[in-house]
């Protein structure tokens, strides 16, 4: 199909210094040009990578919180292998709506990868695998020997089954840290109970019946749009296999096993709401777009889409007032008069906030989000639109900083993507490629770590351990 | 674990294995990962706190230094204004701790110190000296000014990791705004692409939990330990890492920026359905399952989310739920995902729900092992079994705060177990230990200070 006309990215320019910093004395931009020039990507390339000495092989299929997980090593330097079954991990497929049209295309193959994939596919290699053979589990052996990190999700205990697994791989590499992730647990009573991916995580926690609106709101439980308890639990997997990392180094010189999951590593942050419930046997509540515990600090609709404006303490409460007041001085004086919202916490009460943000939402009716920031922004007041992603990826501040920004891909062309956020002043991480063919890296990875020959590739393919036994194709 | 008793583990089950070995009740028998680490954390609200709490997790030493007097702000902060932890505070008497604090700060050594004075600046810069990483939150360029900053404490101490972590970050037009976990979520971008479709009448969504910021905390602790692990092995030098919630926000928005890079398509709401995959996503159940409860929190009809998106598990569903029809019409997974398809599908499953709680839908679907999930409240998260057994979530004898139900770490660990010590303590509780022991104050410096309010 012929590819649709798309302006280039960016359709504004992106900002110069002087544009950023104009006006300013030399005194105010000081210490922001200091910063910038420590941490600024552009100069990533000069400096060293934190974790380049270490080698993982992510061994995680159909399931989002291991990619996750390898991504946050393999952005910080770290040399990581994503083993995936012959014919490429399923995750590979993904793709909105199932429209074939959005896929990426290698440009030498042809062969199509899902942009959800390919946002996690950085700085990593590809190999094909086939586990479920005797010799692809020995090979995995052999890669294991040669790495510091596994990790892998398979159904609980199946590794170890496979003589695979940690009591087997110590044995092989004592100094090997390994890592299983999941949903709910390999272990436990609901150990059998089959998940894979996100959501399932998100509804076991209780965050889906946190979020989202009340029901007397017309509200209802409500998922994120992203896997995001993969990417919390992915993170904590990081987290534990760093640790360990450096817990080998220091003091032990041996690895570790090492379990996360994606609703444990939510469980863990959601707040108040175990301590809550053991005091008094309160249910966390669904609150919409409010906040439990603080007032003013809220998303409510404004002229042109949603506004964020939040202000906890008095000194905020008067100022954001004083600015409502400018255009609507009754509201202002409403507000002020009520005996019930003059003491921070009285706020709190539920009546409170149906009252403070009804009032609000009486200036909010009549400003735009870029015209409602530009108000309180005055006053020092936090606030800011609900941004779609058009506009997160135009946002000056976004590209000035290159939180967004555009690779491009000897195999799939330009893409763009969110950045890594581990700035840094020595060993910042960085995007070295993003994205790779199924099994593009077999013959880079399996003759340099473990010699094969010709014959080894010819073989392997041929018995259906690196390649769909269909494929000819070396 | 020793070596000679490997063969032994061996022929122990799977399941018992993994029980004994992550047995959270036997973490101090074992030890810690990170201890001899020093942390400071001139922290507050919970993007900075969470972040050196995970570290204390770890085992690291994780002094807190907080305004003297009434602490930091999430103390005040609690849902409603109803629950606080008591004992009361002496600087608080008319009220306890709110629980926005709980959760953010396990572990930590709490010390007061007046960052403006200068004999507070100088009792930060005796503990920068002695220790291995400095989290901060303050706005950017505060502590520089204040003569704590990365510029004056590397010159001290050159090993010293130094953690900024905030809002929109330091440097570029937007740096002076300032930022909360719900600003960050509006304008990062995941806030606008959850909640129900705007078709049927949604509106964009917050996630319950602060997650830009303790998710972000997070991040930057993943990031301090690559970096203390190139300090120790590598290079012997500190570094200035600096972490923005609202980026890291932006990083996890899935394949949204590829796809309006291509196609200038612009990702929207989906509700509590799936774009890349279906059958996987949420329905509700007719009925409750607490029809008796007195909480509108039980008495609402229940929720599952129900995953059969293989071609085989949802002819499998088709077969469970009783409709021919659709089985043949939807055999397809690439048929299934359209839109028009999921607003037929998931309509269907609702219609066959509509007389059953979420209980029963579950043990149906079980039985025909399709994955499944009720969607679970905070009560029924807390009394199940298995999250009580992994010690996902325990009780805590606090030694200040008494009997709590509290979380445990995000994540498990064979020989070096993260765990938990204590929730919290009271502002300042550890001044005499901590600035006594760190920073040489006698017991009449202590006096005077405190009397002078600058710890």
């Amino acid at each position: 199909m012929a590819t649709p006309k798309v302006a280039p990215w960016p359709a504004i320019p992106i900002l110069k210094p002087d544009e950023v910093y104009a006006g300013l004395s030399d005194q105010a931009k000081e210490y922001p040009l200091f910063l910038e020039s420590i941490t600024r990507q552009e100069k990533n390339f000069e400096k060293p990578e934190a974790l380049s000495r270490l080698r993982v092989l992510d061994c995680t299929t159909r399931m989002m919180i291991g990619h996750w997980c390898s991504s946050m090593l393999s952005e910080l330097g770290a040399e990581v292998i994503q083993v995936e079954p012959p014919g490429g991990d399923p995750l590979r497929q993904n793709t909105p709506f199932g429209r074939k049209e959005y896929m990426f295309q290698d440009k030498e193959t042809g062969e199509e990868v899902g942009g959800q994939f390919l946002h996690e596919m950085r700085n990593k290699l590809s190999v094909t695998l086939n586990l479920e053979t005797e010799e692809g589990r020995e090979i995995l052996k052999k890669l294991a020997v040669h790495s510091d990190v596994v990790i892998e999700n398979g159904p609980p205990g199946q590794w170890d089954a496979w003589g695979i697994g940690y009591r087997q791989l110590r044995e092989i590499n004592p100094r090997l840290i390994y890592c299983w992730v999941g949903q709910r647990g390999q272990w436990g009573s609901l150990k059998d109970k089959p998940g894979r991916l996100d959501p399932v995580a998100q509804a076991a926690c209780g965050f889906v019946h946190g979020t989202g609106d009340p029901k007397e709101f017309g509200g209802q439980p409500t998922r994120s749009a992203l896997w995001v308890a993969d990417h919390v639990g992915g993170t904590a997997a990081a987290m534990g296999i760093l640790a360990a990392v450096v817990y080998r180094e220091n003091v032990s010189g041996e690895g570790q096993f090492i379990e996360a999951t994606a609703a444990e590593a939510i469980i863990r942050i959601l707040d108040y709401s175990w301590g809550w419930y053991s005091m008094d046997g309160s249910i966390r509540p669904r609150y919409g777009n409010w906040d439990l515990a603080i007032n003013i600090y809220a998303v409510n609709p404004c002229k042109d889409g949603y506004m964020m404006v939040g202000g906890g303490h008095d000194r905020l409460w008067y100022r954001i007032w004083r600015t409502v007041g400018d255009e609507q001085p009754a509201v202002e004086e409403d507000i002020l008069g009520d005996p019930h919202l003059r003491e921070v916490t009285e706020r709190l009460a539920h009546d409170m906030q149906v009252k403070t943000y009804t009032m609000l939402g009486e200036w909010l009716k009549d400003n735009p989000r870029s015209e409602a920031e530009r108000k309180l922004s005055k006053q020092q007041v936090a606030s800011g639109g609900v941004l779609y992603v058009n506009e997160v990826a135009e946002y000056p501040h976004f590209k000035y900083r290159g939180h967004v920004a555009e690779y491009d891909s000897p195999h799939y062309g330009k893409i763009l993507y969110g950045t890594t956020p581990f700035l840094q002043h020595k060993t910042p991480g960085r995007l070295k490629w993003l994205g790779r063919p199924t099994g593009y890296d077999n013959q880079d990875v399996y003759r340099r770590l473990l010699g094969f020959t010709r014959d080894d590739f010819t073989r392997l393919s041929e018995t259906g351990v690196t390649h769909e036994e269909e494929e000819e194709e070396l | 674990m020793a070596r000679e008793t490997a063969a032994a583990k061996q022929t122990q089950s799977f399941d018992e294995y993994c029980r004994e070995t992550f047995d959270f009740k036997k973490a101090f028998g074992k030890p810690e990962a990170l201890k001899g680490y020093r942390v400071l954390s001139c922290t507050q609200y919970i993007l900075g706190p969470s972040c050196a709490s995970y570290l204390a997790e770890l085992g690291a030493e994780v002094i807190k230094i907080e305004a003297p007097r009434r602490g930091e702000a999430m103390r005040h902060t609690t849902p409603f204004n109803e629950p606080f932890l008591y004992p009361l505070s002496r600087w608080v008497p008319e009220r306890g701790t709110g629980l926005g604090f709980l959760g953010a700060n396990p572990n930590e050594y709490f010390t007061s110190v007046d960052f403006h004075r200068k004999e507070g600046q100088d009792i930060v810069k005796k503990l920068a000296a002695k220790s291995d990483v400095f989290v901060e939150n303050y706005r950017p360029g505060t502590f520089d000014r204040w003569g704590i900053g990365y510029r004056q404490l590397k010159e001290i101490n050159p090993r010293l990791v130094y953690a900024w972590l905030g809002g929109f970050g330091g440097w570029g037009p937007g740096r002076v705004r300032a930022s909360y976990d719900i600003l960050g979520q509006s304008q990062g971008g995941n806030f606008g692409m959850t909640g129900k479709q705007e078709f049927l009448g949604g509106a964009p969504a917050k996630h319950t939990i602060w997650l830009a910021d303790y998710w972000g905390g997070m991040m930057a602790a993943v990031q301090i330990l690559a970096a203390l692990y190139w300090r120790d092995k590598i290079s012997g030098e500190g570094t200035f890492t600096e972490y923005s919630q609202v980026h890291g926000v932006t990083r996890q928005l899935e394949y949204a920026l590829p796809l309006y890079g291509r196609h200038g398509i612009t990702r929207e709401r989906w509700g509590n359905w799936d774009t890349q995959l279906c059958v996987h996503g949420i329905i509700k159940c007719g009925k409750s399952s607490y029809p008796q409860s007195e909480n509108p929190q039980e008495q609402e009809e229940g929720y599952i989310l129900i995953s059969a998106y293989d071609d085989k598990d949802f002819a499998r569903l088709c077969q469970t739920v009783g409709d021919g029809n659709l089985a043949g019409k939807y055999a397809k997974q690439d048929i299934r995902i359209q839109a028009k398809s999921q607003m037929e599908i998931y309509p269907w499953l609702e219609k066959w729900a509509a007389n059953k709680t979420k209980e029963e839908v579950a043990a149906i679907l079980d039985k025909a092992n399709i994955i499944n999930q009720p969607v679970w409240n905070s009560k029924e998260v807390a009394n199940n079994p298995h999250w009580l057994e992994r010690g996902a979530v325990r009780w805590l004898d606090d030694p200040t705060y008494g009997d709590l139900l509290h979380q445990g770490p995000a994540y498990m660990m064979s020989e070096t177990p993260p765990r938990l010590k204590w929730a919290l303590k009271p502002v300042g509780a550890d001044n005499e230990e901590i600035l006594g022991k760190l920073a040489g104050l006698s017991a009449e410096d202590l006096r005077r200070l405190e009397e002078q309010e600058c710890i």
